[in-house]
């Protein structure tokens, strides 16, 4: 098993367990600050990572990543603003327990869940993503399109409430990623003559635009709102309220569980995410509970279940992107382009070329997940008081000026920057007007993808699109792609229905 | 790291100073040298960078920098370098195949022989035709006989590059025509020959690497065997005659530099690519240390413009 020489690989290296380390509190931190996501820590330190070993800045940004997801939880309890749109969910529950005075109850539930679920996602993983890799070898450009034809699919079925809205966010993102060289004729596009668009818009500085500099000028224009913060007070009496006992958390078990294999699952599909798996469980977790009634009031399970599942994410995410190349979530494409600085190429042969560095990436996730739930079961607390503590106009300005150096120092190139501060505006907008900005990134990522394999297909057909048809397996994808699509429609249409009634 | 790296740089290159081993006479560079990469970290040209960037801690008194400016192919990068300014400083270290092969098929705003100087050749990354293990082909003839019947698909790793010029060459010379399928890069034209989607491929030779149970490379595209893939024949070998196309890794200085400069820098360079370390570090990847001084290496690279000028021109005629 090439995992335990992994771990091996990790634990006798104290500078790799240095930067799990700090990566576990890091992401905890960014992730708790309202607003900032995991995404946007990985975009803004990956030109530090560039200086760094390739395992060391692959584990890093990975349990950044992780921690991140989680940190989300401490937000959305103590000062009900999700920390991440994936701990949305467990703002439903979590908040009115914390106004219960049991916030340091609601952070521990959410921390045992969180580590249960990333661990049964990244055992998952290792475990599956051998046999995937070999089958991924055998998937040429036809299925590789009609994956990323069922991504597209999937992600504008659950691009939210405006349909059209968050179509349009993703043809945006399309169109954006058709500029630059043609991927098989190696024509210009969009260019307009100018030569800094001749090799595309780059992924990070437009990623810190719509994640950090768009966040930044949101909280410009809400600064006067204010959190308030319901921290479990020091009293004996209040600390025996916040205590968490096995009985209290037994019913939780199942609940997290199931979670933790529908994040799983979730986190297979390219483009989905952590925040969908959170409400499809947090979904499911209410309709099959006991007491449905009690979700929403501050029931522990309704905090296990979305916890689990968005941090279950996490490692099978990593599956399409390591043996197809195809990124799964914006962390993912951020991740690509850590391997290819490092001369790794993400595909299926990573598995012959690289085998000890992804099994050693494996062992930082499972240390990571260590890491961030001891230092998240006993300092959640300290770390959401840390963040309250610390002005918004002492923050936002030193994030603000942190994401022009990461523009800037990606490529060292100062048209990544008007890239960025274009995008930024752009994010800005896209929120007040409802549209979606993540639909917008993640199908610019899984654009240039799709397009490279539809054309290389054609190339490769004798017969036109019938190439599509009589491969088995690109068919099959398809047909599930579309399969998943006519099965929204119709959950959508009954819930609609419910809401009717 | 890197100040580490920077501080052994300093020290060792005092101590050369001091000792007055500086290994040319002419040219005494008093600043860091920058050698521009036009690609990403890690890619074969990368890698040649900081091998020189390495080999050069003992042997030049001042601290070799790898500075990477990815983007448009390679362009960037060389446009960047011939607006340096010509205290040779500044220089460009790139694939010199792709450079120029590139400003063929599309007017650039920059090229190897009017915007800058060749200093000297430091390797050269030599393309192979490349079948998944389990093809039919043995040989360079069975692949030959084959494309002669039908319409076979190959793999390389993007149009307007090396490898697709390569390749057409082959087919060219040979009187064949095939159907050409760009990969984004070697890794992906690799990978989409070992799944068997394409019927042979155009690879670096040094892709080979590690894939010896799933790849089969029928001939090496060079004069001679490489010394680390010895069991590879070329093409001439095998009784095809076909006008090699690969990419030496040329240093570029930019026009206006002091041609003293110059020839101190191409004699460091020479130095450089005979030390050990340097041969060391490249060979780990596959590729070989492969000196030339630079009126060779432009008279080489000038002879493979002229060869590939009629495929370009059939190319450039047959997508119009």
């Amino acid at each position: 098993m090439e995992i335990f020489a992994g771990l091996a690989t990790v634990l006798t290296s104290p500078a790799l367990i240095g930067w799990v380390v700090l990566a576990a509190v890091v992401g905890m931190i960014v992730g708790a600050i309202p607003g900032l996501t995991a995404s946007a820590a990985i975009a803004m330190l990956l030109p530090v990572t560039f200086y760094m070993d390739p395992l060391s800045a692959l584990a890093f940004l990975y349990v950044i990543g992780k921690s991140g997801r989680y940190g989300g939880s401490i937000a959305a309890i103590l000062f009900n603003t999700p920390g991440t749109a994936a701990s949305a969910a467990t703002q439903i529950d979590g908040y009115p327990l914390a106004q219960k005075g049991m916030s340091s109850k609601a952070m521990r539930v959410a921390t045992v869940s969180s580590v249960i679920g990333d661990y049964i996602g990244e055992i998952l993983l290792i475990i599956g993503v051998g046999v995937i890799a070999a089958i991924a070898l055998m998937l040429g450009p036809p299925e590789l399109f009609a994956i990323y034809f069922a991504a597209f699919v999937v992600i504008g079925s659950v691009i939210g409430k405006s349909v059209v809205k968050g179509l349009a966010s993703a043809a945006l993102g399309v169109l954006i990623k058709m500029i630059g060289t043609d991927p098989i004729t190696a024509d210009e596009r969009f260019t307009f003559g100018s030569f800094d668009l001749l090799g595309g818009i780059g992924l990070v500085p437009l990623m810190i635009g719509i994640f950090v500099l768009a966040e930044v000028f949101s909280q410009l224009e809400n600064k006067n709102a204010k959190t308030i913060q319901y921290d479990a007070p020091s009293s004996e009496e209040a600390r025996a309220r916040n205590r968490l006992s096995w009985a209290e958390y037994r019913p939780c078990v199942p609940h997290v569980i199931r979670s933790s294999f529908i994040g799983s699952f979730i986190g297979i599909l390219p483009g989905l995410g952590s925040a969908i798996a959170a409400f499809v469980a947090y979904g499911e977790g209410k309709r099959r509970a006991k007491h449905p009634d009690e979700w929403g009031k501050g029931a522990l399970e309704g905090i296990a279940a979305p916890e689990a599942a968005n941090n279950a994410v996490s490692g099978p995410s990593m599956a399409p992107l390591l043996t197809l190349g195809i990124p799964g979530s914006t962390i993912g494409a951020i991740l690509v382009g850590v391997f290819l600085i490092h001369g790794i190429q993400v595909g299926p042969t990573l598995f012959v070329t690289s085998k000890e560095l992804v099994y050693s990436l494996f062992a930082a996730g499972l240390l990571g997940i260590a890491c961030y739930g001891l230092i998240g079961y006993f300092g959640a607390a300290a770390v959401g008081r840390l963040i309250i503590k610390i002005p918004t106009r002492v923050l936002y300005p030193l994030v603000f000026l942190t994401a022009f150096v990461a523009a800037y120092a990606s490529r060292g190139s100062l048209f990544d920057v008007w890239v960025m501060v274009t995008a930024g505006f752009t994010g800005w907008l896209m929120k007040k007007l409802d549209f979606n900005p993540a639909a917008f990134v993640i199908s610019f990522v899984l654009a240039g993808g799709a397009e490279e394999a539809f054309r290389q297909s054609l190339l490769l057909s004798d017969n036109g699109l019938m190439i599509f048809v009589t491969r088995p397996v690109a068919l099959g994808i398809l047909l599930l792609g579309i399969g998943a699509v006519v099965f929204r429609i119709r959950s959508l249409r009954r819930e609609a229905k419910q809401d009717e009634l | 790291m890197q100040r580490r790296s920077f501080l052994i740089a300093a020290g060792a290159g005092a101590l050369a100073a001091m000792t007055g081993t500086t290994a040319a006479a002419e040219w005494n560079p008093r600043r860091p040298l920058n050698i521009i990469v036009p690609y990403n970290a890690g890619g074969g040209v990368d890698l040649y960078a900081r091998a020189v960037a390495n080999a050069a801690e003992s042997r030049l008194p001042v601290p070799v920098v790898v500075v990477n400016k990815p983007g448009a192919g390679g362009l960037t990068g060389a446009i960047e370098a011939s607006k340096a300014r010509p205290d040779g400083n500044t220089v460009l270290l790139t694939s010199s195949g792709s450079f120029l092969l590139g400003s063929m098929f599309k007017e650039a705003a920059v090229n190897p022989f009017e915007s800058f100087q060749t200093v000297a050749q430091v390797g050269n990354l030599k393309g192979a035709i490349v079948v998944p293990a389990a093809s039919p082909f043995q040989t360079l003839a069975d692949l030959v006989e084959a494309a002669k019947g039908g319409n076979l698909k190959w793999g390389h790793n993007g149009r307007g590059g090396v490898f697709q010029v390569a390749g057409q060459t082959f087919l060219n010379n040979q009187d064949l025509e095939a159907t050409d399928v760009p990969f984004k890069g070697g890794a992906k034209s690799r990978a989409a020959i070992l799944g068997s989607q394409v019927d042979f491929g155009i690879l670096g030779i040094q892709q080979s690497r590690g894939f010896e149970a799933e790849l089969r490379v029928l001939a090496i595209f060079a004069d001679e065997r490489d010394p680390l893939f010895p069991d590879v024949p070329t093409a001439a070998e095998q009784g095809f005659n076909i006008p090699v196309i690969s990419s030496p890794i040329i240093l570029f200085a930019p026009n206006g530099v002091d041609a003293e400069i110059v020839t101190g820098m191409e004699a460091a360079m020479a130095d450089i690519a005979a030390a050990p370390e340097f041969s060391e570090t490249v060979e780990a990847k596959g590729t070989v240390s492969a000196y030339l001084a630079g009126a060779d290496a432009k008279a080489n690279l000038m002879a493979m413009g002229e060869t590939a000028k009629p495929v370009i021109d059939a190319l450039k005629a047959a997508s119009n």
